[in-house]
């Protein structure tokens, strides 16, 4: 190993500073901290550029060492809490990304003993001769490799996370790597995340390795490949797609609390419109939320997840990135239609599939489905149901109660207000409101009951003065089947009705309809 | 028909039938010329509306008028509504289609 080093040193020495045989160099430092102990592996991890330079103390190297540690050092990220982050130092980051991935080789799990010196000669040289060959695929990779490069751009970056678990606090931050022959997500914790946090930047390309590979099952494409809005019923529930659109409509920021985490998240919900003249709602979370202000642009948004709310909607996924007005020529086209005709088209949006009240739940308003009050409270009565049931309906708030509740937060006793599922103590309770209102149709009245954010009590009764005596359609939820007398059904969706959209289906169900063409 | 207080609702097309009889009739002006002004209906017909004189018809905005048929081409006014600028024509003539439907005008609308 000795020898392996001196060789390398003295070629090192002689040899330019674009010489490729540079690289080899890193083997060498590899192979130094294979024979030193196991702490100062540890201490490469964080305190890399000072190891080095150490090593370079003790090895007399340290011109060569300079001349690596000229180029940008990048280190992978492994992602495993608390494990000694083996970092190993890689050779060469170049936007221009030429730069061969020799050190390939060179990251062994530095494994006390096993014969270091065998292996490493050999794979200095085929390293030396081989370039690319040795980076791998993001593709192709997969848990079970281990001494793998890729060479790849960093397409997305997310912010610096913090969390605590039981186990103990940290923090983590998340990058997208995209070769071309696909994209892969890495996440850096702690330590390594401090490091890495200021050196990854996005846009830049760089070769990272010795990562812990969890998962690769479903490294998506890279392409952009976009799908028309219209075709977004083709496309499962949870999966991820392209889509390209111009936002129509841009929501208020709004802040829900997470039950899960406590957390308040901010969330903001877009309307996107196409040219297949349907529309979809997009939510952008946390800082894409708050940053957002773009409205009327075009956007290519990226791995945006598929969901079934109200028929079809996208949500916006950690691994999702969007581009405003890209310069791609599918953007320029849109841009034209939606300046010619965009803004007088009316849209459609998605109904949702299920059938009226099947078991899966249509999370849309279907004006084709709608019922009565009274068929619904006949029809529960006699079904034997467990699940909940879904159905759409066209009635007139008439009377509104309103109830304050926090669900899970209950009086403690101390003036502070106690949480069981997350076991805090909260000094005051965020009010949510149930309304139950009183809705009839033409055949029956019944209760239903919607859920509302926290808000003042003068808005609320502003809100619910106003909305009295007016028509909605609502989609309801029968909560579970048994019609019972006392029953509220749930609203899931409620809209105001728009007499339009209203007209025009009742036009097209006399002109069109098989009960149209026959009535008498 | 009936009384003469009430009015149908038809389109340019539906004009011959009822000379003489008073009509209800959406239109929107297109070009004025003191007492009268040409007005398109809502299939696409033009008609000529003779104005009161104290009758101002405003460029496009819709209006309901109802007249009485001089002509095929021709209606007096009586009396005007103002519409916003905003109404689907397309939904307005489907309507008055159906409702001169046979299948629907004599049961629900009215008896020609």
């Amino acid at each position: 190993m000795v020898q392996l080093t001196a060789g390398s040193c003295i070629g090192l020495h002689n040899a330019a500073p674009d010489d490729t045989s540079l690289f080899d160099a890193t083997h060498t430092l590899q192979l130094l901290s294979v024979r030193s102990s196991i702490f100062i592996q540890a201490m490469l991890a964080t305190q890399l550029n000072h190891l080095v330079k150490e090593e370079q103390i003790k090895k007399n190297t340290i011109s060569m060492l300079l001349i690596i540690l000229g180029m940008d050092v990048v280190e992978q990220m492994v992602d495993k809490i608390g494990n000694p982050v083996t970092l190993t130092p890689e050779a060469g980051q170049n936007q221009a990304a030429a730069t061969p991935t020799t050190s390939t080789s060179a990251q062994q799990t530095p494994a006390p003993a096993p014969a270091p010196a065998a292996p490493p000669p050999q794979r200095q040289q085929t390293s030396s001769s081989s370039n690319r060959g040795s980076v791998y695929p993001i593709e192709g990779l997969s848990p079970y490799q281990n001494n793998w490069t890729i060479k790849a751009r960093v397409t997305q970056k997310s912010e610096m996370k913090h969390y605590a678990t039981a186990k103990g606090e940290g923090q983590l931050f998340s990058v997208t790597l995209m070769d071309e022959t696909g994209e892969i997500k890495a996440t850096a914790f702690n330590a390594v995340a401090t490091d890495l946090f200021n050196r990854l930047q996005e846009g830049k390309v760089y070769f990272i390795s010795r990562a812990r590979c969890l998962d690769t099952s479903n490294v998506p494409s890279i392409k952009y490949n976009f799908v028309e809005l219209g075709n977004l019923e083709s496309q499962p529930k949870d999966s991820t797609c392209d889509v390209l659109g111009v936002v129509k409509d841009v929501g208020e920021c709004s802040e829900i609390t997470s039950k899960a985490t406590n957390r308040t998240i901010t969330k903001r919900e877009l309307t996107l419109v196409d040219k297949s003249e349907y529309s979809v709602r997009m939510t952008l979370w946390g800082k894409q939320a708050e940053n957002f202000s773009s409205p009327g642009s075009v956007i290519a948004f990226k791995s945006v997840k598929v969901g079934d709310y109200g028929g079809r909607s996208l949500s916006f996924f950690s691994s999702s990135t969007m581009s405003i007005n890209p310069d791609i020529p599918d953007a320029h086209v849109l841009r034209g239609w939606y300046d010619e005709l965009g803004n007088s088209t009316s849209y459609r949006a998605h109904q949702s599939s299920g059938g009226s009240g099947s078991g899966t739940g249509g999370t849309g308003f279907q004006r084709s489905q709608i019922r009565s009050l009274h068929d619904v409270k006949a029809t529960s009565l006699g079904s034997n149901e467990t699940e909940s049931t879904y159905f759409s309906t066209r009635a007139t708030i008439v009377f509104m109660k309103p109830e304050s509740l926090c669900k899970k937060v209950t009086d403690d006793g101390n003036g502070g207000w106690r949480c069981e599922k997350c076991n805090q103590s909260w000094p005051r309770p965020k009010y949510r409101y149930i309304m139950a209102m009183a809705c009839s149709d033409h055949s029956e009245q019944a209760w239903l009951q919607g859920f509302n954010e926290e808000v003042n009590e003068a808005a609320f009764n502003e809100v619910m003065s106003e909305s009295t005596c007016k028509t909605y359609n609502f989609l309801c939820r029968d909560p579970n089947g048994r019609g019972q007398s006392r029953v509220r059904y749930g609203i899931v969706r409620i809209h105001p009705i728009d007499y339009k959209e209203e007209a025009k289906a009742l036009r097209d169900m006399l002109l069109n309809s098989p009960w149209g063409q026959t009535a008498v | 028909m009936g009384d003469s207080l009430t009015s149908i609702r038809v389109n340019s097309a539906l004009l011959p039938r009822f000379v003489g009889k008073t009509i209800r009739i959406a239109c929107m002006p297109i070009r004025s010329n003191g007492s009268s002004a040409t007005t398109m209906t809502s299939d696409g017909g033009h008609i000529t509306v003779t104005l009161l004189p104290d009758t101002h018809m405003a460029p496009n905005t819709y209006y309901e008028v109802i007249g009485s048929v001089f002509n095929p081409t021709t209606i007096k006014l009586l009396h005007c509504i103002t519409m916003s600028p905003n109404l689907d024509m397309k939904m307005v003539d489907d309507t008055i289609k159906l409702m001169h439907d046979p299948r629907f005008a004599p049961k629900v609308f009215f008896s020609l």
